[in-house]
């Protein structure tokens, strides 16, 4: 996003005024090894699925739909499709390159190049834009993480949308 | 495991305060800066890789902030062209749809459309049954899945129909900047109109859930 100073008022207090979560302080993970010899995972909150997979709902009463869908790396740009329940932003970048905010191609080149070490079979995706985000802490984000651990994932990459 | 990754809204970050983060300047939907533009989103992720040689944190830095984007129009802030016109949105889907068509053959079948699942021939129906909701006909498609509540089901069909113009000026401008189709789409084009009214129309509505997708919608 552009820096709150450019948005207009009714954006910038949006923006200002979202019910994030606080923290006093961080988990640190450091690196265990190299980038060139971990496994990378790519988790978006881009509100992203397969094609025919369940679209994200906007369960306002609920704060947000804080469920997530599995994307197998295989699956090809022409396979993904992005269900984000707000609409009134401008999805022109998506429409043209999924990469702008999921960055399968880049990665599989950052392999190629042996920058990184190897992918993981899945990536996966959650809803962002949530007003209450307690689903994912005590649901969807354990299981997401576990199945992560589970394949042996080093590292996460993180995108929004 | 190890994170890092990429925030638009820098402040958030601050609160939430996750382990490594580049916050960066781009608009929602453009986390890496701009499609189609390679070399530029590898410049974002070896930004955001580098992170993780830090051995302290929380770390949170700035892209250096040498792309300010334009701001984008919201509807609300414009006046749409296409009543004036004599324009309607099933003609105008008609018209585009070679278009649209031309961009899904180029992109290897890579478009946008298919969130309700609905075939974009179809598309039509859609319109006639946006313009029964608007007047508040008892009106619904027999393509709504039954796990889906009406407002959800428009915001999929809504997804869907904006994809569809969205991709089919594409086509008709491959040179057009984001800005100027976003703009397109609001100002002159029937369904932008038909957008708007129909989140107007939502917005008046009781139901909050209603209200909510309304937002999504168009604002």
């Amino acid at each position: 996003m552009p820096k709150l100073s450019v948005l207009s008022e009714i954006q910038r207090k949006s923006m200002l005024m979202w019910p994030c979560i606080e923290h006093d302080d961080t988990p640190w993970t450091p690196m265990a090894k190299p980038l060139s010899e971990s496994k990378v995972a790519l988790v978006t909150t881009a509100g992203l699925h397969v094609r025919g997979d369940k679209p994200f709902i906007a369960e306002h009463t609920k704060g947000g739909d804080t469920s997530y869908r599995t994307i197998p790396r295989s699956a090809g740009a022409a396979d993904i499709i992005q269900s984000h329940t707000s609409l009134g932003f401008d999805h022109t970048g998506i429409y043209r390159d999924v990469n702008v905010t999921f960055p399968i191609d880049r990665l599989q080149e950052l392999v190629d190049q042996k920058m990184i070490g190897s992918l993981s079979y899945n990536y996966y995706s959650f809803m962002g834009a949530l007003r209450d985000v307690t689903g994912i802490i005590e649901e969807s984000g354990p299981e997401v993480a576990r199945r992560l651990k589970d394949e042996g994932v080093d590292v996460v990459l993180l995108t929004p949308t | 495991m190890t994170t890092t990754g990429i925030v638009l809204i820098e402040e958030h970050a601050q609160r939430v305060k996750p382990p490594r983060m580049l916050a960066v300047p781009f608009f929602f939907g453009n986390a890496l800066g701009e499609a189609d533009n390679p070399e530029y989103q590898h410049q974002i992720l070896a930004q955001t890789f580098g992170l993780l040689d830090r051995t302290e944190g929380p770390v949170l830095e700035q892209l250096p902030d040498d792309m300010v984007p334009d701001i984008l129009m919201q509807g609300s802030e414009t006046s749409n062209e296409s009543q004036e016109k004599g324009l309607n949105a099933a003609d105008e889907l008609t018209s585009l749809r070679p278009y649209y068509e031309q961009w899904a053959d180029s992109h290897s079948g890579r478009t946008g459309v298919g969130a309700s699942s609905i075939p974009q021939r179809r598309f039509r129906g859609v319109v006639r049954f946006f313009e029964g909701y608007i007047e508040r006909e008892e009106t619904d498609m027999k393509e709504r899945p039954q796990d889906s509540t009406v407002p959800q089901f428009i915001r999929n069909c809504m997804n869907d129909l904006k994809a569809f113009y969205y991709e089919a000026r594409m086509a008709q401008r491959p040179d057009g900047a984001d800005r100027d189709i976003h703009d397109w789409f609001w100002s002159e084009t029937a369904m932008g109109s038909l957008t708007m009214n129909l989140a107007q129309r939502m917005r008046d509505d009781e139901d909050p859930e209603t209200q909510a997708v309304a937002y999504g919608i168009a604002r």
